[in-house]
């Protein structure tokens, strides 16, 4: 359907308006331009997921609470919180003075329009992450309630993350919002977003920081911070080096020399909460036997692999969920774990009938980009060792996605089942939920048993109870090979950064932060 | 010539009508169930899923599902993007400007550059000059754009200096043009060389001679207007090889026209998106045959009374 506002001026004159909407404007001096391989899918945060999305959302708007350097939620919109006795109920107060990028103050009415409005007639896509919300109540213009139907021990890390970000109530009935508007609290106010092609955002004069770890509470020391498109990987070096960029994911292969020239600095983000990891087609052999998977984690090396291909910029993660997120234990995590050990992979090989004469045949599913298909190609050299033979499948992460839950929900498939280098990135150990609770993202690996130990890593509320819980389900899909962690971070966690930038860093869970970065001459 | 008009028409409307059951069944070529593989991310529920489906009506039988897609497209509605929630038909005329100035600058890059080599080669065929010419013109057709375009980068932006390696502004159009045009410049050469040969070959090019003109009218006036009518011909077939060449140009430099939201949405498997191109880039190259022909036939009468 045409907006009424184009329908009446045809074709035509929208096309011309297309074009000098287009012609972007040339940087100016304060400007810090920032060149990334896709452009966001939404203003609004509640119509995308991707990670290009959030970094940008990031700017514009703030949330309730932040993450600090370690990953815990901590006070930022919210100044303080109160839990009922039955864990149902949070209160929270609002910081005062805080104003929207229209110039309204921002207080209740606009965090209860942002929930409302992730439950609304068009959910929010991360909906179900928000938790079993059941109210939302204005108390008075700085408090506001929201009450759950049972307890949730994602909830406030949520409310950290950019999924919950702050939309003030000015957006209500814009037609434009989330595609040419979009009104916050956040360092950045909006200028134009021109499809594809670049996010211009100026610094908000009003903002102010409560809980984000920075050393500048104040505004942004530099004018106008300009998100720019460049798909193109040695486009975007091309453009770093001739100063059209100031800060860009440079190509892996390119690395090395950057350093070695000193031209340009490499900041890699740690605690990304990014997850690189096994998981099988267990719903047919050979992986339906535990034994075909404790083998396939045996016979792969992952340190040396990474080693190889990222050079130190990736690390070994034995958990199934990443470094940073709460519940990561990596001395817990490898009494569970598979070590590098191809004579053992040979005897479960050998236990379960595949030998030298008789070898186990599958295939591996890979996403595309990152240089994964080198570390795929590593795999099956070290698998082959052992006596598996496996054909790489490299798809993007749609079809990937796709492609194992088919896997998984074809038990009578006369091929071999497969298994995958599968990647997750977030922020709280509820993705263990999300993927191994009935009926299981992708119709994997599920039991009553697991099923019991996740629910509890919801319903818990204590942070040492919950610990226990959530060590639990990793041991429990450790132990039973659904869940094999190999190495985290696994995309888009390097930049290359100018030099006439200071300051610049990457917070947890990927999200960068310009509130320290200053211009220098 | 107004009834050849309408015969161009009618030709054009059905290469757009059958585009129209491609992109009807594209949705179901694809392996899979469509809906879960464009709402991959698991925070979609199966509620959720079930409702898209019905959205898009892949409920529904495929006959249904084309008349209507056709009554949409009617309205001029090609449904909304997967990603971002955006009017298709928007989107593609916000970036169509962009790739159609992309388009005309290359192929003025490719009728100049290729035009005179091929005419040059022709004039002094058999020379060194010809060897060289025509040489050139197989490397330029050999070389993959996306490796032409990093070259030109490479000397142009990183080494020289004088252009911008990405953008959407005036200055940023003359290295994706370049790239686009010199590449496409090797085939009208090619096609221009021969067409001249021949066109030298003919009696009344040796009858100007004969005649005592200077030689530039002969080349000028006499042959090469002659030589033009399989190059305008042939016009026709190079933009639409244009518009698809911007499809990686466009992306190698971060200009900003439909190309690149096809590659954007092929990657992010919005099917309402590449429905809506498909259907787009159709009716586009479809209308532009159309003018090309109209062109041919007023520059050579034989076209339009069919002999």
């Amino acid at each position: 359907m045409i907006p009424d506002r184009l329908r009446h001026t045809g074709p035509g004159a929208l096309a011309l308006t297309g074009f000098l909407t287009m012609a972007a404007g040339p940087a100016l001096a304060g400007d810090v331009i920032w060149a990334r391989y896709g452009d966001i899918d939404s203003l609004d945060p509640h119509r995308a997921t991707s990670t290009l999305s959030m970094q940008v959302w990031d700017q514009i708007y703030d949330t309730l609470l932040a993450f600090d350097e370690d990953g815990a939620a901590v006070p930022n919109l919210a100044k303080s919180w109160e839990v009922s006795d039955d864990g149902l109920s949070y209160t929270f107060m609002l910081q005062d003075g805080v104003i929207c990028h229209d110039g309204t103050p921002f207080g209740a009415e606009d965090v209860k329009f942002t929930v409302d409005r992730a439950f609304g007639d068009n959910p929010s896509l991360t909906m179900t992450n928000w938790g079993p919300i059941e109210t939302v109540e204005v108390i008075d213009d700085l408090t506001v309630r929201i009450t759950l139907e049972s307890t949730f021990g994602a909830f406030l890390p949520f409310l950290a993350d950019s999924f919950s970000s702050m939309v003030c109530l000015s957006n209500d009935d814009d037609p434009d919002f989330g595609s040419a508007t979009a009104i916050g609290t956040g360092p950045f106010k909006l200028d134009n977003w021109v499809q594809g092609d670049e996010v211009v955002l100026s610094r908000n004069d009003d903002y102010r920081n409560f809980g984000k770890p920075v050393e500048n509470d104040g505004p942004v020391q530099f004018d106008r911070l300009i998100v720019r498109t460049i798909p193109e990987a040695q486009t975007r070096l091309a453009a770093l080096r001739t100063g059209e960029a100031h800060i860009a994911e440079p190509p892996f292969d390119d690395i090395p020399d950057i350093r070695a020239e000193g031209d340009l600095d490499i900041v890699v983000a740690e605690k990304t909460g990014q997850n690189v990891f096994w998981q099988f087609t267990i719903s047919r052999p050979p992986f339906d036997d535990i034994r075909a998977r404790q083998a396939v984690a045996h016979a792969t090396d992952p340190e040396m692999a990474i080693d190889i291909i990222y050079g130190g910029l990736s690390e070994r993660e034995w958990c199934p969920i990443a470094r940073g997120v709460f519940g990561n234990d990596q001395d817990f995590c490898q009494q569970y774990g598979y070590e590098y050990d191809p004579d053992r992979a040979r005897e479960l090989l050998a236990e379960i009938g595949f030998g030298p004469d008789n070898p186990l045949n599958t295939t591996m599913y890979v996403w595309t980009g990152g240089n994964r298909h080198m570390l795929a190609e590593i795999f099956q050299a070290q698998l082959a060792q052992v006596g598996i033979n496996v054909s790489i499948e490299i798809l993007d992460i749609g079809t990937m996605n796709a492609r194992v839950r088919e896997q998984n929900e074809s038990p009578d498939d006369p091929s071999p089942g497969t298994f995958d280098m599968m990647t997750w990135g977030w922020y709280d150990p509820d993705i263990l939920y999300a993927l191994w609770h009935s009926p299981g993202a992708y119709s994997g690996y599920t039991s009553d048993e697991l099923d019991a130990k996740l629910e509890l890593t919801r319903e818990l509320t204590d942070e040492d109870e919950r610990l226990e819980a959530v060590q639990d389900v990793i041991r429990y899909l450790m132990e039973n090979a659904v869940h094999i962690g190999l190495y985290t971070p696994g995309w888009e966690w390097v930049f290359a950064v100018r030099p006439e930038i200071e300051g610049f860093k990457v917070g947890v869970f990927l999200h960068p932060m310009f509130q320290d970065v200053r211009l220098t001459d | 010539m107004l009834r050849f008009i309408a015969q161009r028409l009618v030709a054009a409307l059905i290469t757009i009508w059958v585009a129209t059951i491609a992109v009807t069944l594209l949705i179901h070529l694809v392996p899979g169930d469509p809906v879960r593989i464009m709402y991959s991310g698991f925070q979609t529920t199966p509620e959720q899923i079930e409702e898209i489906r019905t959205r898009l009506g892949l409920d529904q039988p495929v006959w249904r599902q084309y008349l209507m897609y056709m009554g949409r497209v009617l309205q001029g509605d090609l449904g909304h993007s997967i990603v971002g929630d955006q009017p298709v038909l928007t989107t593609l005329l916000q970036r169509f400007p962009a790739t159609l100035l992309l388009t005309i600058a290359s192929l003025f890059i490719a009728v100049v550059v290729g035009g005179s080599l091929g005419f040059f080669a022709a004039y002094r065929r058999g020379t060194v000059w010809d060897f060289g010419a025509m040489t050139l013109a197989i490397v330029g057709v050999s070389m993959p754009h996306f490796w032409l375009g990093l070259i030109l980068l490479f000397i142009f932006s990183l080494s020289l200096g004088w252009l911008p390696v990405g953008g959407s502004g005036f200055m940023n159009l003359i290295l994706p043009a370049m790239t686009l045009g010199l590449a496409n410049a090797a085939i009208l050469a090619r096609l221009t060389r021969s067409a001249m040969i021949d066109i030298f070959d003919q009696d009344f090019v040796r009858t100007a001679q004969a005649k005592g003109l200077p030689q530039t009218l002969v080349l000028y006036r006499h042959a090469l207007r002659s030589g033009l009518v399989p190059i305008v011909a042939m016009l026709g077939l190079q933009f639409a090889y244009l518009m698809g060449g911007a499809i990686v140009v466009e992306n190698v430099f971060a200009w900003n026209g439909v190309g690149r939201l096809a590659i954007q949405a092929v990657f992010a498997r919005d099917y309402p998106l590449i429905q809506g191109f498909i259907l787009f880039f159709a009716t586009v190259v479809a209308l532009a045959s159309v003018i090309i022909d109209v062109t041919y036939a007023l520059l050579d009468p034989r076209i339009r009374y069919g002999k």
